[in-house]
């Protein structure tokens, strides 16, 4: 027997409405939308598209207008169905005057978690994130992308199922992104499912398996990453150490085979791999230490 | 039910500590109490009712600037956070609307709890320091067989000495909190409105060591060596005024989770008037008319305003208080009801 899937949503609309009542906007139109356990997901669009909505939704804050959500497959604001979900939202909503300890307290408190698996969680969150340092100070003093650490380690606090991720890497540097990346990954891994938004396409199709792309709250595409970007007549060959003598060689002979002209280049790495190696930061080096994070 | 119990304390704490971070907390609760032990000594008409309009004073002060600390308490915790996201970041956790709702009041609550102890402590310190007649044996001075001056002028006395203490505990409450974020990076705000509250109760304390004059009751071993001379039939109206608060906290708690502050505020003070006046505009009205449909809806604010109950040295009874507890927490309960279903369906972005 199959599995239900971790997300379902059927015929999802989300009409914003004014204090009459009048329709203001439409966010979400018709959206159905199924995400499978263990996988990553990407969702994607451009600001306004309905992302932001379409996950609230999942996590019971908005109210469809019509159609349904089924989380886990109960009801999303099921207290039990939000137990087993990290999120950390587009803007890291913290207490202004709460420590990132403080703050990591108080979440795990909100889970009902023992106050000495607490303690021993927010220490290794923290160190995970990097705010060892400054997990002492006021949250409200700190910079988007310390704040935004914070937002991620909050998340995590109860070693999720379900990872909820609006925009992870925004106002991250990009050794964070790197980090944030690598995180989805081994959490991937371990078997935690992570639906995710980003208008970034190179941070999605860094990590996600299958992505569904939204524009003006209305489902355009989606599939698994690779078959959505694949050219199915188009075929690369990369080699390594050939001469410009042989180059031409072979690119004579396939041009032969195709019956027109071949392009030629030499690729580029990405510009994030290469400010990685300027700042000798080898990501793999850098990856989290995941097991502490999943349910024991 | 641990759980939420466990999620009640924390949210409850966070909100205490959230409010009483704000300047206008500590500002409120520092006008108050000055402005309750300011009053015995700028009363100029007097005819014997010093200590009654110090006393009166001091639970008006309790009631006007708790209603606005609760006002402005209510709009940074339920809906600042629901504009600024942090509600939302709560919901999106095991914690129902309803656990929210409810701590956030608990934790105003608590709020108003510590501002009550200052002001409670603060109005006893007035009526103490406010005009007294006293007899020339009550001054406790060293040898009982020495007049001095007190002794010469019996009468209408003052007891500067409280009331200075009273005075200077705020400036040194100030002082320690600000040492304290100095030296040891410790919240200002916090240190602050804790410190004004405990500086009035320990003053209170510390007032039954020394007579009316001054003088060192240890040094005259014929009177007691602790007599804090303090008047208190206070507590219970105190305590009245605190079930109103906690209405107040209820109401605005509930109102907040729809409308900011500002409309709050006048919804509350409308609740505040409309309460006091309930007398005067439902008297004889029948149950079907608007008056009378108004002032069963609008809370009896005149149940909690017992000040001229202790006039002539009168005293509120004590079943009478916990009836009206027993009433207060009805309509705590009915406005927190409200307050849930309104919350219930809210949108949170």
């Amino acid at each position: 027997m199959m599995n239900p899937p971790l997300i379902e949503t059927q015929s999802l609309c989300k009409t914003f409405r004014d204090f009459w009542r009048r329709p203001v906007v439409e966010a979400v139109k018709d959206l159905g939308l199924c995400v499978e356990r263990g996988e990553v997901f990407g969702l994607l669009g451009p600001n306004g598209s309905g992302k932001s909505t379409t996950l609230k939704m999942l996590l019971g804050l908005l109210h469809p207008s019509s159609g349904n959500v089924r989380v886990f497959g109960k009801a999303p604001q099921d207290v039990m169905v939000k137990a087993r979900i990290g999120y950390l939202p587009e803007v890291s909503h913290l207490h202004a005057f709460l420590t990132p300890r403080e703050t990591l307290m108080y979440y795990a408190a909100l889970f009902g978690m023992p106050r000495q698996g607490a303690v021993r969680r927010t220490g290794e969150l923290l160190e995970m994130v990097g705010l060892t340092h400054a997990a002492d100070r006021a949250v409200g003093r700190f910079s988007k992308g310390m704040a935004r650490r914070v937002g991620l380690a909050q998340a995590l606090v109860n070693a999720p199922d379900l990872l909820i991720l609006d925009e992870p890497t925004s106002g991250l540097d990009p050794i964070g992104c790197r980090e944030v990346k690598d995180l989805i990954h081994l959490l991937s891994q371990a078997g935690v499912t992570v639906l995710m938004t980003s208008h970034l396409l190179a941070d999605v199709e860094d990590v996600c398996a299958r992505v569904a792309i939204m524009d003006k709250g209305v489902l355009r595409a989606h599939g698994p990453i690779r078959d959505l970007l694949r050219t199915p007549d188009v075929i690369r060959f990369s080699v390594q150490g050939l001469s410009e003598g042989d180059a031409a060689s072979v690119r004579a002979i396939i041009e032969k085979h195709a019956g027109h002209p071949v392009q030629q280049d030499y690729p580029e790495m990405s510009l994030e791999a290469y400010f990685l190696n300027v700042v000798n930061r080898d990501a793999p080096q850098k990856a989290f230490e995941v097991a502490p994070f999943l349910k024991p | 039910m641990k759980r939420t119990i466990q999620q009640i304390i924390a949210i409850a704490k966070a909100t205490v500590l959230e409010s009483v971070q704000q300047p206008i907390a500590f500002l409120i609760l520092a006008a108050g109490v000055l402005s309750t032990l300011l009053v015995p000594v700028f009363q100029f008409h007097r005819f014997s009712e010093d200590g009654r309009l110090a006393r009166d004073s001091g639970l008006s002060c309790m009631l006007v600037f708790g209603l606005v600390l609760a006002v402005t308490t209510a709009g940074s915790a339920v809906a600042a956070e629901i504009t600024r996201g942090t509600a939302a970041a709560i919901i999106g956790k095991p914690v129902s609307r309803v656990t929210f709702v409810v701590s956030k009041w608990l934790g105003i609550c608590g709020v108003l709890l510590i501002f009550w102890l200052g002001i409670c402590a603060a109005t006893l310190l007035a009526e103490r320091g406010s005009y007294h007649f006293v007899m020339p044996d009550e001054c406790a001075h060293e040898d009982p067989g020495v007049t001095c001056a007190c002794c010469e002028s019996p009468g209408h006395q003052m007891d500067t000495v409280t009331l200075t203490l009273g005075i200077c505990g705020v400036g040194a409450a100030m002082l320690l909190a600000a040492l304290r974020h100095y030296f040891k990076r410790r919240r200002f705000g916090v240190s602050a409105f804790v410190g004004v509250a405990v500086s009035q109760l320990c003053v209170a304390g510390l007032c039954g060591f020394y007579s009316r004059f001054g003088n060192l009751r240890m040094m005259r071993p014929d009177t007691a060596a602790y007599l804090p001379d303090l008047d208190w039939r206070i507590l219970p109206a105190a305590l009245l005024v605190l079930f109103a608060l906690m209405l107040f906290a209820a109401l605005a708690t509930a109102l907040a989770t729809r409308l900011p502050t500002g409309p709050v505020l006048a919804v509350c003070v409308l609740a505040l008037v409309l309460g006091l006046a309930g007398d005067s505009f439902a008297a004889g009205a029948g149950l079907a008319s608007w008056r009378g449909l108004l002032a069963g809806l609008v809370p009896d604010i005149q149940h909690f305003w017992m000040c001229d109950a202790l006039a002539h040295g009168g005293r509120i009874a004590w079943p009478y208080v916990a009836e009206a507890a027993v009433y207060a927490l009805s309509c705590c309960a009915l406005f927190l009801t409200a307050g849930c279903l309104a919350f219930r369906l809210r949108d949170l972005g």
